[in-house]
């Protein structure tokens, strides 16, 4: 017992004292997260969108695809983006194996199947006059996507903000293609793990304590968004 | 105002509307042969002829589910159909799914209960002209006109949300009017509205045609069947009759 209000006192100290490793571990994370995200995000919607607002022959094996890959173990996409990017695969001469470049394509490999079935459950959800009422008053296909988006809005940020706690919270991708390399690839996620076997809970629980603010930061705000959500639905 | 004394109103205003139209000689408008629609192996609709004039009105009748709202949506461009040919203001459309954009911002169509995006009254009505690529400055006393013109001017930036099903419909109507639409297609545009609501919609139709538009109604109002100048088209039995 005493052993764990030790390691917690010391984490709070490591925490509030400003401690540069602990920090920049953080820094690494939210970096490669946010990067991996951002180039993700473009695309995952608008095949989210034309998914949810075409008919096409193999829409439905695209939707069965996109949510199954939902459930896709990180470690799994880890494992395949190790193969590809080490030095005899087809993308090794990108040398981004044990780098940040490698971290954040993992992180857009992982968050694309989130954003994309979010917005993509987002927009078939939405009420399709919104779609037909552009296209009547003579909108252009792109000038119906941003209208159909913007009314869709609050289930696009889900998605996004779900794609981010996707990215920051998993392990698996960030370990095999990062390499946990001190200073430059150790992330949140992989520097508990390693800490943890290490028997060093300290900073592991002080990563925790920022991985569990930004969780709930983050859900915070997807409430904020779907409290606005439920309350124009229900005016409406 | 009672509604029996209001449509002789409307009446009167409909026949002043469709003044130019016997002066033109009713210029064919819009030219559809062949025009069929299937739900799976159910056959709705199997019209040979279907011509609109220009500056006319016409209201279109029929059983529920006789296919009235579906051939208001397939004439403005929402729903596939089978169509052997169609002619719109003189010229062929040879690609009809979808329509080409001078065809697509020559008609309008307005829902049963439409629906007003997420953003101000004004911006609703304006949004028409913007995806035109009409500038703010161009489109604000348009707008200003059109908001007066429906009575909504003093709702200008309210959420639409807050808004009633009558105020909603001519929010609606006005955003239509603004494009000056060649073909307006109005879908059960006083369902579900009653007393002033209803009479104020039915009030602002009669203008949209003397403003130069055809308008084809859906609808099973009794006051906008039985207007004068109006002519009658019904949908029975999957075929279009011209009363």
């Amino acid at each position: 017992m005493n052993a764990i209000s030790d390691a917690v006192l010391r984490a709070f100290a490591l925490l509030f004292t400003g401690d540069p490793d602990l920090w920049r571990i953080v820094w690494v994370s939210v970096k490669t997260s946010i990067v991996g995200l951002l180039l993700a995000t473009p695309p995952a919607i608008l095949i989210g969108y034309v998914v949810a607002m075409r008919r096409f022959a193999g829409r439905r094996i695209v939707i069965w695809l996109a949510q199954a890959a939902l459930s896709l173990p990180t470690v799994l996409v880890g494992l395949v983006l190790y193969l590809l990017l080490s030095r005899h695969g087809p993308l090794g001469g990108l040398q981004w194996l044990f780098s940040q470049s490698g971290i954040v394509l993992g992180q857009c490999v992982v968050a694309l199947p989130v954003l994309l079935a979010f917005t993509l459950a987002a927009v078939q959800g939405l009420d399709p006059r919104y779609a037909e009422t552009a296209i009547a008053l003579g909108a252009a296909p792109l000038q119906v996507m941003v209208r159909v988006l913007h009314e869709a809005r609050f289930g696009v940020m889900a998605a996004v903000l779900s794609g981010f706690g996707r990215v920051i919270s998993e392990v698996g991708c960030a370990l095999m293609v990062g390499g946990n390399i001190e200073g430059e690839t150790r992330t949140i996620t992989t520097a508990i793990a390693l800490e943890t076997s290490k028997g060093e809970f300290a900073q592991g629980i002080a990563l925790g304590i920022v991985l569990v603010s930004i969780a709930l930061l983050m859900n915070g705000a997807l409430m904020l968004l779907q409290g606005d959500a439920h309350t124009v639905r229900e005016r409406a | 105002m009672s509604i029996g004394i209001h449509s002789q109103i409307t009446a009167a205003v409909f026949e002043n509307a469709n003044a130019p139209q016997r002066d033109e000689r009713r210029k064919a408008l819009l030219g559809v042969r062949g025009l069929r629609k299937r739900h799976g192996d159910r056959l709705l609709f199997d019209i040979d002829v279907l011509d609109i004039a220009t500056h006319s009105a016409y209201v279109l009748t029929g059983m529920n589910g006789a296919g009235k709202s579906t051939l208001l949506r397939v004439l403005g461009g929402l729903e596939r159909a089978e169509i052997d040919s169609l002619r719109f203001a003189g010229e062929d459309v040879l690609r009809v799914h979808p329509y080409p954009r001078a065809l697509r911002r020559a008609i309008v169509y307005v829902h049963q209960h439409p629906i007003l995006f997420s953003t101000s009254v004004a911006d609703n009505i304006g949004y028409g002209l913007a995806v035109r690529g009409e500038s703010p400055a161009a489109v604000r006393p348009v707008v200003a006109a059109a908001m007066a013109w429906a009575g909504v001017a003093h709702l200008r930036d309210t959420d639409p949300t807050k808004l009633s099903g009558g105020e909603k419909q001519r929010v609606a109507l006005a955003r239509a009017k603004v494009l000056q639409p060649r073909l307006l297609l109005l879908d059960e545009p006083t369902s579900n509205l009653d007393g002033a609501a209803r009479e104020q919609v039915i009030a602002l139709i009669p203008t949209m045609v003397e403003a130069g538009s055809s308008i084809v109604i859906a609808c099973h109002d009794r006051d906008l069947i039985n207007l004068h100048g109006v002519q009658r088209l019904k949908l029975r039995d999957g075929h279009l009759e011209y009363r």
